[in-house]
């Protein structure tokens, strides 16, 4: 059984398409980060899977239970992280927290600690006498982390969990929902900053115009795009043409650009490809300074297959 | 966990949303304190008639006692106002308790913070004439208080739900405050809360008289004068009539805000 199942699921607002007969599933106990532009659909899965939203056809399945059918079982089991901070203006973070476990069951006896520690590992016990609504925009972010990892669901969502949290922070909270993940919930993060993505990720699902572009580990994905790997080789003299028309003769789907004593390749595998290099390099006499290896990024994985930029999108 | 307890929990929690806005409180407690002891003290003694047998200051007070179940009531709008512009709902809407339950948390806690405001009131003015000598409380009186509390929910649950009702169609904050302002003066006003059934009947058309009449605020104004000031048994028809009136209140607020939640599940907006 998937943590996570929709079919042909789609929501429209008005005369806008949100989500288009998305087909996607997570597994048991995995991170699946969901990448995309603002307006790609993200926001408005996760709103349907914690069942704040309908969907407008098709079927979304948390854990095997019906999102629309049963909400008030789907909502027993999940909890998530909203990409806006929401709390009770008034009340404290300590207060906010108890209120949340309450809602979930957890046990009276150890409530206190957990949420005491919580708070610790994500520094706000320091704010623990600010009411809600004094909170920095980070502060705020972090409660909203808090509240799931105090609730340890079977499934954890959160919506870009670190927009407007600080470097130091950030690797916090990554950490938490690692942790989150290895105490066996199934997660689901939202976002479109890569280094995220590339931290959290066991798989990262690509939406884009509310359709499911593709979805694999990052590793496969990289490999997937034509030149998966970037190669940057410095020689000792110029370029020669018969150089770089003996490397295009190596074989494999390689991309090659020279200019004055550097030459720069896009093959599929580097540690395939860079020992052939070295060696055509040595037959031609062509002496190597320096070689460095590159992976692409996500960004060049969502420009791949989507034909777009994922930074500068509206 | 129980649906119920949770509903409860949440019904706690907005409950205490209401006593935790200070500058709220602060001018309702001042308003309400300067009229029971200040207005109705000085005028108290300056007016020695007597209505219905009793003196102006007990006649006062009822209304405002009603007054201030009213304005908590009415506080419960305010809050679903902000919970539905702030998103505070949509984190209500990923809780464990079915839309109905949500709803319903909304009206009794609006119920519990007028009861609670009205009560505290209603304690001080006994207090205010027990010590200061103005006049005796029979012991009766107290007891007809304590028995009037579930109707007096009743009530503040109506008056919660039209309060509900005007949040759930104000898309702007300040239109919210032009509803509950025209509410409180409309309902205030054409009632028997601050002046006896028969002057306006003397002044005014009939029709008003009537709707002053059926009021749930001036039903409620008359039973704790006649009850918990005078003594007088419990009347059960004006009590059934407090029921009818303010049931449907509660009920309209109820749809009205569901009716909201709904198109929050379906559109993603209020």
């Amino acid at each position: 059984m998937f943590a996570v199942e929709t079919l042909n699921l789609s929501k429209r607002y008005g005369k806008t398409d949100a989500l288009r007969g998305l087909n996607f599933t997570v597994n048991e106990g995995e991170i699946m980060v969901i990448l995309g532009p603002n307006g790609s659909g993200k926001t408005t899965l996760l709103m349907i899977l914690c069942t704040i939203l309908k969907p407008s056809s098709g079927t979304a399945k948390v854990v095997g239970i019906d999102v629309v059918e049963e909400g008030t079982k789907v909502r027993e089991v999940m909890g998530i992280a909203f990409q806006e901070a929401r709390g009770f203006w008034r009340h404290k973070p300590s207060s906010i927290l108890k209120f949340h476990a309450s809602m979930f069951d957890i046990d009276p006896a150890k409530r206190q600690d957990l949420i005491e520690r919580t708070m610790k590992d994500l520094e706000l016990w320091e704010s623990r006498d600010k009411m809600f609504m004094h909170l920095s925009g980070g502060q705020a972010k972090r409660l909203e982390t808090a509240k799931v990892l105090i609730q340890q669901p079977k499934l954890a969502i959160f919506d870009e969990p670190t927009s407007q949290v600080d470097l130091r922070g950030k690797r916090k909270i990554w950490d938490k929902i690692r942790e989150l993940r290895d105490q066996g919930s199934t997660v689901i993060v939202a976002t479109n900053e890569v280094r995220e993505a590339e931290y959290l990720a066991d798989r990262v699902t690509i939406l884009h115009q509310g359709q499911r572009v593709v979805c694999d580990t990052i590793p496969k994905l990289k490999d997937a795009i034509a030149g998966g790997d970037i190669v940057e080789v410095d020689f000792e003299d110029p370029v020669s043409g018969k150089l770089v028309k003996d490397l295009n003769g190596l074989g494999g789907d390689v991309s090659l650009s020279s200019e004055g004593n550097q030459l720069r390749a896009k093959v599929s595998r580097a540690e395939d490809w860079v020992p052939k290099m070295t060696s055509a390099s040595y037959v031609a006499g062509a002496k190597i300074a320096s070689i460095r290896i590159t992976e692409p990024s996500l960004d060049d994985v969502f420009l791949h297959f989507t034909g777009k930029a994922l930074a500068g999108q509206p | 966990m129980s649906q119920f307890s949770r509903l409860v929990r949440i019904a706690r929690t907005d409950f205490s949303y209401f006593f935790r806005t200070k500058w709220l409180m602060a001018v309702l407690i001042s308003l309400s304190l300067s009229d029971m002891l200040v207005v109705g003290l000085v005028y108290g003694r300056l007016i020695p008639t007597k209505f219905a047998g009793l003196s102006y200051f007990q006649f006062l007070v009822p209304g405002i006692v009603v007054v201030g179940l009213f304005s908590a009531a009415t506080d419960t709008g305010r809050r679903i106002w902000l919970a539905l512009r702030e998103g505070v709902v949509q984190y209500y809407l990923t809780l464990p308790v079915r839309t109905g339950g949500l709803v319903g948390a909304y009206i009794i806690s609006g119920g519990l913070g007028g009861i609670v405001y009205s009560g505290a009131l209603l304690a001080i003015a006994y207090f205010a004439l027990s010590f200061l000598g103005t006049s005796t409380i029979p012991i009766q009186g107290i007891v007809y208080a304590l028995a009037l509390i579930p109707f007096l929910f009743v009530l503040a649950t109506g008056i919660a739900g039209l309060a509900a009702f005007f949040a759930s169609v104000s898309r702007r904050g300040e239109i919210y405050w032009v509803y509950a302002q025209a509410l409180q003066v409309s309902m205030v006003t054409i009632s028997t809360v601050f002046y006896p059934a028969q002057t306006i009947a003397q002044y005014l058309p009939a029709p008003v008289a009537t709707i002053a009449e059926y009021n749930p605020l001036s039903l409620a104004a008359g039973v704790l004068r006649n009850s918990a000031f005078a003594g007088n048994p419990l009347d059960t028809s004006v009590l059934t009539n407090l029921l009818a009136t303010s049931l449907p209140l509660a009920i309209l607020g109820a749809l009205a805000y569901w009716t909201i939640l709904r198109n929050i599940r379906l559109k993603g907006k209020p």
